[in-house]
């Protein structure tokens, strides 16, 4: 009894601590209890429970074994997993390079460039996607108009499956390139100028010390970019749901735009919640693999 | 003596009530619709002036999403009266039979006579009716006689799909592939495939809601006829909004749609008055049916609702007199479905939006001959399913449309758990 430290002073000390600060949070830890962790629950309850058949309707693995067997689902995955690979590295190379771009001192009236390329997240998701679907119209849209103008075959932008993921990727790369060039920016930031005294000193050119230095230095940042754009392209919704409404057919169907369709137009909650576990397994898997892959000595 | 006293005390009491009801009743709709339902609100006033009533246009998909997940909560942020798609009807009585008032309990059963039986199918379950019947959509051609003319096609000639196809060729050739003979929504939706399987007799389920009849001959016909539509180059793909305004800008010779669509064409191109006319849609074959039915409306009374009796006396006023009824095919071309006012005078008076034809007398004959579908509570389902082979099938994806449809009965059975029918 005398070799193990007590692990806090008896009596005195306990009766202190208790009760105000729980008070004090409370409010916080009831709300988050109630519109957090209980749908998180009831959500993954409801993935194993056959809504469409109403109130009467009991619990089991239809849903799942549906999600299994699903052409639609693999669809939605297939194209998420497109946009995944093409749109994120895209993305992020372009960020980069505007982030050192914006980085450069040689660079005037910096401050309004770096609200030029992050003013498109202020702009309203509905607004921007009306936008596109305004300038992507096969008929009357403006981006046709140019290619017919510089002597271009016009694309049927919204009603062809390639030319409609397209327009996707393009309208997610304009809107997010900015955000993450901002991000990546403050991290070049966070770079000593000394290491690129030294190494100019060293006879290294500016494409070495991009590639030597800039990268490697700057890879705990960019690994924080490329989770957050993974997992938000998993849950991507708002320009295949506004700009291309999935289609055409299923064209542009994400795993997010399925869970909608069969949320709230098939209205069967469970098979959507089953989605929902489905993507939100996938965003886990995803992020801890980059992790391990990228995560390293960081 | 009695009996006029009697009379008197009746009257009055009728006065009473009327004018007891007050407050205000929220109505939810969507484009055309909401506003043919404003339209009627001057004659309910005189009728009740103490209610005030508020039709909000939410567009039409967001009425669907709001109510289903308002119905979800419990009847939260519900309005008094709810707009509602006969075909996606069935899935509210469905998954929440408690989310809308049994009419009956407010005397909707005497008006059981007073419209179609069809409109009543995917209203009424067991004893209760979930919904008034509103409009209905019977379909039609609306055509450019000017486009028509100067192409030198003759409306009447347009017996058959094949007619319709040989038209768009010389529409083709006139104007140099610029003014397309329709428009398909190909890839956004399924409607002229739903609007020729119905017109062949054949819909995604069979009548009873038990089987899966999408495969069968009369939608094999229908797919196989958009295909040549798009084979022969004489549709446009585009979505609604495109539909609008690519007639706004003289690049579509027709169009074909449920009658509603006559509102939309009027106030959306108000300057091509006199331009238009309408004839029935063309059959499958000579002699073949030249109807069919694509979409119609209901209006539902959602159990939350705090003032039901003014909201009930809106949709009585509405949709159960042939005033309210004539009111909305004035302003915005809703097809009646209140079997009275078919019989109203301005139904046989001529249009001079529609170049001075009578066009509801041409619309509402064919009331008779629309083959019955029936939505079902899977009606989402079988769309999103048909959307997709529809496009793919247009593509080159099946050899054949039965193979497309034998695909798609797969897959709505898959999604439904319905079994195909053999």
């Amino acid at each position: 009894m005398t070799t193990v430290p007590t692990p806090a002073p008896p009596t005195r000390r306990r009766r202190r601590v208790p009760l105000a600060p729980y008070l004090f949070i409370l409010p916080y830890l009831l709300i988050f209890a109630t519109f957090w962790a209980w749908p998180i629950v009831s959500s993954f309850l409801m993935s194993f429970k056959d809504s469409r058949l109403g109130a009467a309707a009991g619990y089991g693995l239809s849903n799942w074994q549906r999600l299994i067997g699903d052409e639609f689902f693999r669809t939605a995955l297939k194209n998420t997993l497109v946009i995944l690979v093409i749109q994120v590295p895209l993305m992020l190379t372009l960020a980069t390079t505007l982030a050192v771009a914006l980085n450069s001192r040689l660079l005037r009236a910096r401050g309004l460039f770096r609200f030029a390329f992050f003013a498109p997240l202020v702009v309203g998701t509905v607004a921007y996607s009306a936008v596109f679907r305004l300038l992507f119209n096969g008929e009357f849209g403006i981006v046709n108009r140019a290619l017919s103008g510089l002597g271009l075959p016009q694309v049927d932008w919204l009603n062809q499956p390639v030319p409609a993921m397209a327009v996707i990727i393009l309208a997610m790369t304009w809107r997010w390139t900015g955000y993450n060039a901002i991000i990546l920016l403050a991290g070049l930031q966070g770079i000593p100028e000394d290491v690129y005294e030294a190494a100019a000193i060293d006879g290294a050119t500016p494409w070495q010390q991009f590639w030597k230095m800039t990268l490697p230095l700057l890879r705990p940042t960019l690994l924080f970019c490329v989770v957050l754009s993974v997992i938000g392209t998993l849950q991507l919704f708002t320009e295949p749901a506004l700009i291309t409404n999935s289609g055409p057919g299923n064209a542009t169907m994400t795993l997010g735009t399925y869970l909608y369709q069969q949320g709230f137009r098939s209205f069967n909650f469970g098979y959507a919640s089953a989605i929902a576990y489905a993507v939100a397994a996938l965003a886990a898997i995803f992020s801890f693999a980059q992790l391990r892959l990228f995560g390293r000595d960081s | 003596m009695k009996k006029l006293a009697l009379l008197t005390a009746l009257a009055l009491m009728g006065t009473a009530s009327a004018q007891s009801l007050s407050g205000t009743v929220t109505v939810w709709s969507w484009d055309a619709a909401a506003k043919a339902l404003e339209s009627t609100i001057p004659s309910f006033n005189k009728k009740y002036p103490n209610v005030k009533v508020n039709v909000v246009d939410l567009g039409n998909q967001n009425v669907y999403d709001r109510g289903l997940a308002g119905c979800a909560a419990g009847g939260a942020d519900m309005p008094d009266v709810y707009s509602i798609e006969n075909n996606e009807a069935e899935v509210f009585w469905a998954r929440f039979p408690d989310c809308f008032t049994d009419l009956n309990t407010l005397g909707a059963a005497k008006y059981a006579k007073s419209f179609p039986a069809f409109k009543w199918t995917e209203l009424a379950v067991g004893n209760k009716r979930y919904a008034m019947p509103w409009d209905s959509g019977p379909v039609v051609i609306f055509y450019r006689r000017d486009l028509y003319q100067q192409a030198g096609v003759n409306p009447n000639g347009i017996k058959t799909w094949d007619d319709f196809i040989a038209a768009g060729k010389k529409v083709n050739a006139k104007f140099g592939g610029k003014v397309k003979m329709g428009a398909v929504g190909n890839g956004q939706d399924d409607e002229w495939f739903r609007m020729l399987a119905n017109q062949n007799g054949c819909f995604y389920f069979d009548n009873t809601a038990t089987q899966i009849t999408i495969a069968k001959s009369g939608c094999v016909q229908a797919l196989d006829t958009v295909k040549k539509l798009f084979a022969n180059d004489v549709v446009m793909t585009t979505d609604w909004g495109g539909q609008i305004t690519a007639f706004k800008a003289n690049r579509l010779a027709s169009a074909m749609f449920g009658a509603w669509y006559e509102g939309t064409i009027r106030t959306n191109a108000a300057d091509q008055s006199g331009k238009w006319g309408v004839y029935p849609m063309p059959a499958s074959k000579p002699g073949g049916v030249r109807a069919s039915n694509l979409g119609g409306s209901a209006l539902a009374l959602p159990s939350s609702s705090k003032n039901k009796a003014a909201a009930y006396a809106f949709m009585e006023n509405a949709l159960a007199t042939t005033n309210g009824q004539v009111t909305m095919l004035k302003s915005q071309g809703l097809v009646p479905s209140l079997l009275t006012a078919s019989k109203d005078a301005y139904v046989n008076q001529k249009q001079p939006y529609w170049g001075n034809q009578t066009v509801w007398k041409t619309i509402l004959d064919t009331l008779g001959d629309v083959p019955a579908a029936r939505g079902t509570q899977y009606f989402q389902d079988a769309r999103q399913v048909m959307i997709v082979v529809q496009a793919d099938y247009i593509k080159g994806k099946y050899k054949t449309a039965q193979d497309a449809l034998n695909d798609a009965a797969k897959k709505i059975s898959a999604a439904t758990g319905l079994p195909v029918a053999k």
